[in-house]
């Protein structure tokens, strides 16, 4: 401020140098506009930023399900590329490539800077070519047409296929139909799908409950071995049962593997042959096929049910193909689990500690203190949560969990290692400092009148707080509560410590009893984007799914945020009479 | 309140509150209390665990048993010791070939195995570090190779032979075995067996004097190397592939031996070494001279280097390689411990011209024994080695850390030392039979203060450098643990990313609490904090998989954006003053702010459609090369940075000593002129001072460059395309709206009656902003930079993703780094549980911990007081 002096200007009007004369300027620099457009410049960025990140997102999230038009380009020397456009950018040419050009490209590069423009196609047939994406720079393609005969098929395995169709068999008889549309063939597509879906329920399902009796079984034998010594009467006993209990479960799983077996050889036998667009064939059975469409003939209502029926298959099934395809529920249903786990947690603790806190401790220097501590543990990384999960929670209290209880299982942890209840634990303890101080501001927000007249009415303490001061600090608890769930619910840097995983083979829940399994893996949106997007095979070919699955976090966090809005105007209404 | 009423009613109703009443309440007042203070408890118990955690890395060693035993005196010269995986047997080689077994819990000898050497007087011995391969010379010029053999097998209980000889409670002996009765009812067998190779001719007639040789290899092609000194003074190495064919077993053995040139004249040679790869020889004489060859061309061996290695008259006391076979320690009778590295010749700081590039230099100078070091024991699996004196002090040392872990005594004077395989245990054995056996435990020898904040000399570094690399794939990897890289990773995306987010957040806060309609400023602030709530693995998959391919690919427009973004802004301003006054009031609200948008977005499309003149003007062409250094200069940029600074200058100057163009005198003359025309006059100043700063910038630029100041190679070096930029921006969307959610706070609690004076006094918005509010509210727009500061500090998965993972140390803003937290996030996933990297990443969490803490408690303690100071006006 070394100008302050001259920051007192004489009001215009009253200046000797204006005189009599009407003023028609004020002082500009008085105004500061040159700074407040600085200003107001930075906060259109911030709000660029946002709008255009939310944008980004749900543009690419929305638009990876609808289904494209297929392009044939056919370049310059006479290779054909077939594949759904899927980016077009303008990029540098280098020298190099330029050189190599025929003069008049090389002139219409060097007028534009040096750049063309060149499109990205995902061309599928990952298994033909090794590749799944393909660059098609402008001045490659010769000619470019949308045929209507090619098909996009959706398969189990090796990603999309893009081609023609060039016949189906039933029953290793063929047939001579060359349209997927066709009558028969929808209807051999129908019963392909159902044996499959009859073929994994017997593998996941009936096979699956069958292992894990036998696993069980074991199990309870090796505790027994383990309690009682393998001389004893009752392990004898036990084993010669389990024995006996193996036999019968053997026979099952015979029984049940024969039929699935016979589906499958039938199964091999309902076939389609497809070519892609350079001729090379492939057969395929019938139910591999997950979903087939002629991309360039389909009308918009067709449209809309591929797109609708992607985003069912997407919020409903298991992920395939190393993530990057098939749907997200196991780690919508992770990220739930988890949140939910960790709200019960976190709630009481927060709240009591709150509580105590506020109305019971002496407020004084020390309560300070530790109130500014608390503040502060919010600030703490998340990461140094999770490194506490993993070394108290997992190694620590699990490995000794697993000692005094589940002495059969081991060397392989039961409790000893990452899982549900010790991810929400973690992020519990993350989580808890929110809830305080936004439980905390709530409670003093209750007007000490209010307490003083319950108190003067003879109402003890805890009548008080129970009465008249936690529902009146509700809304603020509910909010904090929310927003703690919405932090949580975003959080993958210590999950990535203390229980997530890629690809956990079971649900946390489940009909096996007890039903809810705290101490299996699971999987979450969020280390699901990171996993994704950084651990496979192809992150261009995962990347629309990362779109997806962001968008579908960011929902869930946004809503989590927008009902604690709503909770809090509405509790707020509710108890706006109750001031007096 | 019934019972209130109730009492009224009936005045002589029991007064006293009803029991359950006070039950509930005492119940509630104990839980609360307990559960509170609990929680708090825990919550600070999280750094105590995370410290007991951390702690046992500075806990050095220790030991942890010690037994001292006597057995018969050796017959012949002792060549070597050995102890077993179980630390169960001594084993002590004697020239005779005998094998003496003593079995170290009970004392007791076991009948002894031996090497058959047929008569033959062995002169000289070699081994090998792991595995226990022997190599022995004779007085007639053979050679032999050998193992001496120990395994260790785990039995079922029942398995210790009746005959079986017992040594004590569990341990048995049977000849040359072992029966040991461990937990679980099962017995451990221990056997001892030599084997030896045929007899080579190495150098007929002429005894050998040393002799060293190496196993290594993979397991598909094991190569041994083996290299004699005799009596004559000849060095000859020998060199050995086997092919093994793993499907048919089938072995080709390839042998190529080679006599290096006569010694130099007066070179008395006394030990020899190879490396495992048997191209670099060591000769050493009594003296400490040290000769070193180099086979790589097995057709023309060469003396590369002589230098004495020992100082003053000390004679050479021990002489051999850490496990890896680069660490060369020496040990003389001076006491002295010294670890030599071979490093390219460049690097070393004295000694005689070599002729292949390379050098010894003295890495380590460790802690002088008492005495002359007499035995050296080095670890099969870390750094660790034991060394030994002629008074019987034998010292547990690291060569990485120079620390002395352990200093022990033994019973007489040592003549062999030997360290468990497993780290665990020492064993001497004393000329005269005397044994001491310790039990040590030295988990984290590699890390003290020094080595986890300080430089450290690698192996193969070719200077003191912070280093981290945690792992790698060879056993013999000396694990790299500073700390150091790490934090200057988190400090560096830090900067950056404030760099970036302080500006916007604040000034985005100032103008909403100052400048906006509260019912804009009800828009907006949720919008902003919007940003706030986007889960972090979101941005970080945005900015690596998105952002950064897209900085990469246009970089250059995005350079002119950043600085064209305020030029056009401020254009849009100068614009806006020359409107007359009724319509400047009339839009003034949200069209204003409209146009703002509008000119953030021509400062966009005027970016990329001046990229390439810009970046052929500035960058040479091609940003990327220029940026390595390849092509341009360092003026273009340096005029840039200074750009901005020297407006400020002719900025102040033009105020203080402007003349009619500066300051009051300015002004006053805008005031005469109608609007727009003082508009464009003022705008026309602005253009001009521009202009001026940028003829200044590039003097500053021409002069400063021809000093050698560049910011290339320091603040802009070679272009990844995972970099500090993209993080620091991606980071502000993180830390934007953290810092502008406070501050705006803290500018919207100054009290309104502030406000209304300031403006009553006649001071326009703008005044009342800058001069009124902004003062007020300081500390906690102060606070508020530094809770972001704290969440920037912590931030994981952004770094993760978008970082790049390398630990480097540089300031360059196009390289990446490694943060604190990202490299937790990282490793400790795959890290074993207690062991040094566990650890170490608890520490780094510590140090993270500590870092945001301190900066948060800060910040609070700043906005308390301005909370205080603002209630109070």
């Amino acid at each position: 401020m070394s100008e302050a002096p001259s920051a007192i200007i004489p009001f215009p009007s009253i200046s000797p140098d204006t005189g009599a004369r009407a003023v028609r300027a004020s002082d500009l620099s008085a105004h500061g506009e040159l700074h407040l457009w600085m200003l107001g410049g930075a906060l259109a960025l911030g709000i660029a930023m946002v709008v255009g990140f939310l944008f980004l997102v749900a543009w690419n999230g929305l638009a990876t399900f609808l289904p494209r038009p297929i392009e044939v380009a056919t370049l310059a020397d006479g290779t054909r590329v077939a594949g759904e456009p899927s980016r077009t950018e303008v990029f540098r040419v280098p020298a190099d490539k330029l050189a190599t050009l025929p003069p008049d490209a090389q002139e219409r590069i060097r007028a534009n800077n040096g750049t063309a423009r060149r499109t990205i196609y995902r061309t599928g047939n990952y298994d033909i070519t090794n590749e799944d994406f393909r660059w098609v720079s402008d001045f490659e393609a010769r000619e470019r047409a949308f045929p209507r005969d090619i098909v996009f098929v959706e398969r189990l395995e090796w990603g999309p296929f893009i081609g023609r169709v060039k016949g189906l068999a039933v029953g290793g008889r063929a047939l001579d139909v060359h349209d997927l549309r066709d009558a028969r063939a929808r209807k051999a597509l129908a019963e392909a799908q159902e044996r499959l879906e009859r073929i994994r329920t017997i593998e996941r399902k009936e096979i699956g409950a069958v292992n894990h009796e036998l696993e069980r079984d074991r199990l309870a034998l090796r505790r027994e071995l383990l309690a009682s010594g393998d001389w004893s009467e009752a392990y004898r006993r036990l084993k010669a049962r389990t024995e006996a209990g193996a036999v019968a479960l053997q026979a099952r799983f015979k029984v049940l593997a024969d039929e699935a077996r016979g589906l499958k050889q039938r199964d091999e036998r309902d076939t389609v042959t497809l070519a892609d667009i350079g001729g090379a064939e492939k057969i395929l059975p019938l139910s591999a096929v997950v979903r087939a469409y002629y991309a360039n003939d389909l009308s918009w209502g067709e449209a809309a049910g591929v797109y609708l029926s992607r985003w069912l298959q997407f919020l409903t099934e298991s992920p395939r193909e190393a993530n990057t395809e098939g749907g997200v529920l196991p780690a919508v249903f992770g990220t739930f689990a988890m949140t939910i786990l960790m709200v019960i947690m976190v709630a009481p603790i927060g709240i009591v500690t709150a509580l105590y806190l506020r109305e019971y401790a002496k407020q004084g220097r020390l309560m300070a203190l530790v109130r500014i501590s608390v503040n502060n543990l919010a600030g703490v990384p998340s990461i140094v949560y999770g490194v506490f999960g993993l070394g108290f929670f997992a190694y620590l209290l699990g490995g000794n969990i697993d000692r005094l209880f589940f002495p059969e299982r081991l060397p392989n942890p039961t409790f000893g290692t990452g899982g549900l209840l010790w991810a929400s634990l973690t992020l519990a303890l993350l989580t808890v400092p929110v809830v305080i101080v936004a439980t905390e501001e709530a409670l003093a927000a209750v007007p000490r009148s209010m307490r003083e007249g319950s108190l003067a009415c003879g109402a003890s303490k805890w009548q008080t707080i129970r009465r008249i001061v936690l529902p009146r600090a509700m809304p603020g608890i509910l909010t904090g509560i929310i927003l703690a769930m919405a932090r949580g619910a975003g959080e993958v840097a210590p999950l990535m410590l203390v229980g997530v995983v890629k690809l956990a083979p079971e649900m946390p829940v489940d009909g096996i009893f007890p039903f809810v399994h705290l101490e299996r893996s699971f999987m979450h949106l969020g280390f699901h984007i990171y996993d994704v997007g950084f651990q496979s095979r192809n992150s261009e070919a995962g990347k629309p799914m990362v779109f997806v699955t962001t968008l579908l976090l960011i929902a869930l966090v946004a809503a989590m945020n927008i009902a604690a809005i709503v909770v809090r105007n509405r509790l707020k209404r509710k108890f706006a009479g109750g001031h007096f | 309140m019934s019972e209130s009423q109730h009492s009224i009613v009936n005045r002589r109703r029991d007064r006293r509150t009803r029991r359950s009443v006070l039950l509930a309440d005492r119940i509630a007042d104990w839980t609360i209390r307990i559960g509170g203070i609990g929680v708090i408890v825990a919550v600070f118990a999280i750094i105590v665990f995370l410290a007991q955690v951390a702690a046992p890395l500075f806990g050095g060693a220790r030991v942890e048993s010690e037994r001292k035993f006597s057995t018969p005196a050796a017959t012949a010269r002792v060549l070597g010791l050995w102890v077993d995986e179980y630390k169960s047997l001594a084993l002590t080689l004697l020239a005779s070939g005998e094998v003496s077994l003593v079995h170290i819990a009970s004392g007791r000898s076991l009948p002894s195995a031996r090497f058959d050497f047929g008569g033959d007087r062995v002169t000289a011995f070699g081994r090998t570090l792991a595995d226990n391969y022997v190599s022995f010379g004779f007085a007639d010029g053979r050679v032999r190779l050998g193992r001496l053999d120990i395994s260790a097998q785990t039995l079922p209980g029942d398995a210790v032979p009746a005959h079986a000889e017992r040594l004590d409670e569990n341990n048995f002996a049977d000849g040359q075995t072992l029966y040991a009765r461990i937990a679980g009812n099962q017995v451990r067998k221990i056997s001892v067996a030599t084997r030896l190779d045929p007899a080579r001719d190495i150098a007929p007639g002429k005894a050998i004097m040393a002799i060293d040789h190496r196993r290594g290899g993979t397991a598909e092609r094991p190569s041994e190397a083996f290299v004699t000194l005799d009596e004559a003074g000849t060095v000859r190495l020998s060199r050995t592939e086997i092919r093994r064919n793993m499907l048919t077993g089938q072995e080709r053995k390839t042998v190529v031996s080679v006599e290096f040139p006569p010694l130099p004249a007066g070179a008395a040679a006394r030990r020899i070494l190879t490396n495992e790869a048997g191209d670099e020889i060591y000769l050493a004489a009594r003296d400490g001279k040290v000769l070193r060859y180099d086979a790589r061309d097995l057709g023309a061996p060469v003396l590369a280097e002589t230098r004495r290695l020992l100082t003053g008259d000390a004679t050479l006391g021990v002489f051999g390689f850490l496990n890896g076979d680069q660490s060369l320690v020496v040990g003389g009778s001076d006491g002295s411990v010294d670890v030599y590295f071979r490093l390219r010749r460049e690097n070393a700081i004295t000694g005689e011209p070599t002729t292949d590039g390379f050098a010894l230099v003295r890495a380590h100078a460790l802690e002088k024994q008492p005495a002359a070091v007499v035995a050296f024991a080095a670890s099969q699996r870390t750094k660790l080695f034991a060394t030994a004196d002629a008074r019987g002090n034998v010292w547990v040392r690291h060569s990485t850390s120079e620390q002395t872990l352990l200093r022990l005594a033994a019973a007489g004077a040592p003549e062999a030392i030997a360290l468990a395989p497993r780290d665990n245990g020492l064993i001497e054995r004393g000329d005269s039979g005397d044994f001491g056996a310790w039990d040590i435990s030295a988990p984290h020898p590699e890390t003290i203060l020094k080595t986890i904040f300080g430089k450290v000399w690698y192996e193969g570094y070719p200077a003191p450098a912070y280093t981290w690399q945690s792992s790698s794939g060879t056993d013999s990897f000396e694990p790299k643990l500073s700390l150091t890289p790490l934090i200057f990773g988190t400090f560096k995306a830090t900067l950056y990313s404030l760099l970036f987010a302080v500006p916007v957040a604040i000034l985005a806060a100032i103008y909403t609490s100052e400048f906006v309609h509260q019912s804009v400023r009800a828009v907006v602030k949720p919008t902003m904090e919007v940003m706030a709530s986007l889960p972090s693995v979101v941005l970080g998959f945005i900015a690596a998989l998105v952002l950064a391919p897209f900085v990469e690919t246009w970089i250059a427009p995005i350079i002119l954006g950043f600085l064209l973004l305020p030029l056009t802004l401020l254009g849009g301003a100068m614009a806006w003053q020359t409107l007359p006054s009724p319509l400047a009031l009339r839009f003034g609200g949200l069209p204003k702010f409209a146009l703002m948008f509008a000119a953030l977005g021509l400062g966009g499309i005027v970016a990329y459609v001046l990229a390439a003149p810009f970046e052929k003007l500035f960058f040479a062409g091609d940003f990327k090369l220029w940026a390595d250094g390849q092509i341009g200069g360092d003026r273009s940029l340096l005029a840039l940075i200074l750009w901005p600074l020297s407006f400020v200058v002719a900025w102040l100057a033009f105020e203080r000593h402007g003349g009619p163009f500066g300051g009051y005198a300015w002004r006053k003359k805008l005031r005469t002129w109608p609007r727009t025309f003082a508009g464009i006059a003022d705008g026309g100043r602005i253009i001009g001072l521009l202009i001026l700063a940028g003829l200044l910038a590039a003097g500053a630029a021409i002069g400063l460059d021809s000093l050698g100041f560049g910011p290339r190679g320091t603040l802009v070096d070679t272009y990844v395309q995972r970099n500090v930029f993209v993080v620091g921006f991606t980071m502000g969307f993180a830390v934007i709206p953290i810092i502008y959610t406070i501050a705006e706070d803290s500018l919207n609690a100054v009290p309104a009656h502030l406000r209304a004076a300031s403006l009553a006094c006649g001071a326009t918005p703008w005044q009342t902003a800058i001069r009124v509010v902004l003062p007020t509210a300081v500390s906690g727009v102060f606070a508020a930079v530094m809770i972001g500061m704290g969440r920037a500090v912590g931030e994981t998965m952004i770094v993760v993703m978008a970082a790049g993972n390398t630990p480097i140390l540089d300031l360059n803003v196009f390289s990446g780094l490694r943060a604190l937290s990202a490299n937790i996030a990282v490793e400790l996933p795959e890290a074993v549980r207690d062991g040094t990297l566990y650890r170490m990443l608890f520490l780094a969490a510590i140090v993270l911990f500590m870092m945001t803490f301190i900066v948060n408690t800060l910040a609070e303690l700043v906005r308390l007081r301005f909370r205080k100071r603002a209630a109070q006006l």
